[in-house]
This record gives structure tokens, C-alpha cells and sequence, in this order.
């Protein structure tokens, strides 16, 4: 299953026959980890991308297995519709969207958080340039654009962009080297 | 990315996970990122490196903030200085924050505060704040002390630089030679 592309997966969910609940469960890990990513972007709140990895999953499952997708072959644009407009939604409620009670399905979009071990990530700022380490603190810590730190610290925009990611690259490189080992 | 067959790179998600891009530009990457598998991958291993740094508690807090840690349920050990202290401070291994605060200051005429930490025997700068939280009425700066601060050398030297509206400025010193209890 895993190596059918979305609209066979979408054809297999319409038909109803014995490959629908394998058919299923491939295009939920195949959507939930990208729901799940733009939840995190643009709601900044585990427990509201939980709600809104289920919600868009039960409705795009839904729609495949009622044949209401107008084009399979382009249905990761069908479940970014539907993302979109759940986040819309969900901004306009002040509550947490009701969710469906499938325990199947709630297994299937349970991604692991976005997690670092914190005494590794340090270890690897601390290998850092001092300039490095304050863009990226800058950013990320005080929420900064790159214009504003450009600002702060007389540099161009571009300049701190170029900092920032290559300071993020070697952060990455010196976790993915396990370099990360506190003294 | 020039069209939307190519791949995103490394330094574009940086952009996109610090909002960094015009909002066209945001759009187009969240739309990229539900088609293509390689690039959510990618997205995913800097999302779980900037989002890890946004979650972070700062190395410098306000009184505010302290107020919130502490209503969380963290384990908070208060540690008073003055300028020009150096003493050794035990960091237990059950508490969360040391709280290192930084008193003695004149902060009625301040209008921002710096502040770096150095280590004592090398000069190595760990971390600037061009801007720090400061409580002007009790005259502290409130530095955040975490477990994981147990990655930089234990002896450092605490530099706030008080800023006045003259152009003045008034270093003050706490040398804090850290030491974290070993797990069990």
C-alpha cells in the first residue's frame, strides 16, 4: 500500500472492498506528519494540532470514501484545502473542535512531538560562533524577524538569514553526529 | 524554489519556520509541503530545531515570567548576588531553575540593560542580551539558571551593563562558578 500514489489509495477508499482500512491507514501516515507540521506552523499549540491532524483526516476520509473528490490525482491539495479552512475555523471558535471518537484512527495520527534532547542542543550551541548563537536566539527565543536583528546588530537582512540557517545547519549536523554530549 | 516541481531548500524552510516570508511565499510553501514527502521531511528536521528553541525558557526572565514558572509547578532555588560577588553555587539535581539574582543595580534612570555571560577562566563570551528584562524598582536582573546550562563551562562571570539616557553606562560583576549535581 505504501507504494500507491494518493488517487490509487483514493480509488481503493471509494470502491469499499476488503483493501479500504489498509488503504486508510497508508494515506493517514502519509498525511498526518504534514498535517501535523502546518498545525504546529500556524497554530503554535500541541493540543490544537492534535484536533485539527484528527479532524482533516476523519473529513478527507470521509470525502474519499463518498467519491466527493473532484481530483484524486491531486489530493494532497484537497487535504491542504482542508487544513487551511480548519485552521480558519478553528481560529474562529474559542473552543477545541469536537473530535471523532475512531480509535483506529486516533493511533494513526498520533506522531511522535517534535522533540530534542535539551543537554544535546545545548552542548551544540555551545560549539557556536557568539554571533551564531544570538541570531539564533534573537529568532527564536524573542520571536524577531530578520529585519529587526539586522537592525540591532548593523548588519543587512540577508546577512542574518545567511547566519541564522547556517547556524541551524550546523546545530543539525552536530545532533545528527550525536556531537551533543555535555561535559 | 523557482517552480513548483523543485524541491524547497535548507536556508527557504529556515525562512519559513522563523516567518520570515511574505505571506505569497508562506502560502506557496505550505502548499509544496503537502505534495512533497521529501520536503516535509526536511521541513520536519528544522521545525523540530526552531520549535525546541522557541519553547525554551530564556536566560533571562522577568518577574513576571518567574511568577508563571513557579505557578507551573518548576522547582525555583533563589540565588541573591551582589556586584563583585564570586562564590561557588550547588545546583541540586531536583531543582529546575536556579535562580540567579543579580541585585545592587541603579536602575532608576536606565533605559535598557545588556548583559553578557563570560566564562571566568577563558574570557569566552556564551551569551549576549542586547536588550534585558529588568525590575527597575527592586533593581535585579533575574537570570534563569537551567539544567541543561550544564552543556557550558561551570565558571562564569555575569556582565550587566546599565544604560543611561546621559550615555553613561555602569558595568556591574557576579562571578557564579556553577556546580551541577551529578545524576544518580
Amino acid at each position: 500500500m505504501n507504494d500507491m500514489s494518493d488517487a490509487e489509495l483514493v480509488e481503493c477508499i471509494a470502491e469499499a472492498g476488503p483493501r479500504r482500512e489498509a488503504a486508510e491507514a497508508a494515506l493517514c501516515r502519509r498525511f498526518a506528519p504534514r498535517i501535523r507540521l502546518y498545525g504546529i506552523k500556524h497554530l503554535r499549540d500541541e493540543d490544537l494540532t492534535r484536533d485539527l491532524t484528527q479532524t482533516v483526516l476523519v473529513a478527507v476520509l470521509e470525502a474519499a470514501r463518498q467519491r466527493r473528490i473532484d481530483d484524486p490525482q491531486h489530493f494532497d491539495r484537497f487535504v491542504f484545502g482542508t487544513c487551511r479552512n480548519t485552521v480558519a475555523r478553528m481560529r474562529q471558535q474559542a473552543t477545541r473542535l469536537p473530535l471523532a471518537t475512531d480509535e483506529k484512527l486516533a493511533a494513526l495520527v498520533a506522531v511522535p512531538p517534535l522533540t530534542v534532547e535539551l543537554n544535546g542542543l545545548f552542548a551544540c550551541i555551545a560549539k557556536l560562533e557568539e554571533r551564531s548563537s544570538l541570531v539564533l536566539m534573537m529568532s527564536f527565543l524573542e520571536e524577531r524577524s530578520a529585519a529587526e536583528i539586522a537592525t540591532k546588530l548593523s548588519l543587512e537582512t540577508g546577512n542574518v538569514r545567511v547566519i541564522r540557517h547556517r547556524a541551524l545547519g550546523a546545530l543539525r549536523r552536530c545532533l545528527d553526529a550525536g556531537e551533543g554530549t555535555s561535559h | 524554489m523557482s517552480g513548483p516541481d523543485q524541491h524547497l531548500d535548507w536556508a527557504s524552510l529556515v525562512d519559513y519556520w522563523a516567518g520570515d516570508l511574505a505571506p505569497d511565499d508562506e502560502l506557496t510553501h505550505d502548499e509544496h509541503l503537502f505534495g512533497c514527502e521529501a520536503c516535509s521531511t526536511l521541513s520536519a528536521r528544522v521545525a523540530v530545531l526552531t520549535e525546541t528553541l522557541r519553547d525554551l525558557i530564556p536566560p533571562l526572565i522577568t518577574p513576571e515570567r518567574l511568577a508563571k514558572l513557579a505557578a507551573r509547578g518548576l522547582t525555583i532555588l533563589e540565588n541573591p548576588m551582589q556586584p563583585g560577588d564570586r562564590r561557588e553555587v550547588v545546583f541540586p539535581k531536583h531543582v529546575d531553575i536556579l535562580l540567579h539574582r543579580l541585585g545592587g543595580l541603579d536602575l532608576a534612570n536606565a533605559t535598557h540593560v545588556s548583559f553578557v555571560m563570560r566564562v571566568e577562566s577563558t574570557n569566552e563570551v556564551l551569551s549576549t542580551v542586547l536588550e534585558a528584562p529588568f525590575d527597575r524598582a527592586a533593581g535585579t536582573v533575574l537570570v534563569a539558571c537551567q539544567q541543561h546550562f550544564a552543556a557550558f563551562p561551570p565558571d562564569t562571570v555575569a556582565e550587566v551593563h546599565v544604560h543611561a539616557a546621559d550615555g553613561g553606562e555602569k558595568l556591574s560583576r557576579y562571578t557564579i562558578l556553577h556546580c551541577f549535581e551529578p545524576p544518580t
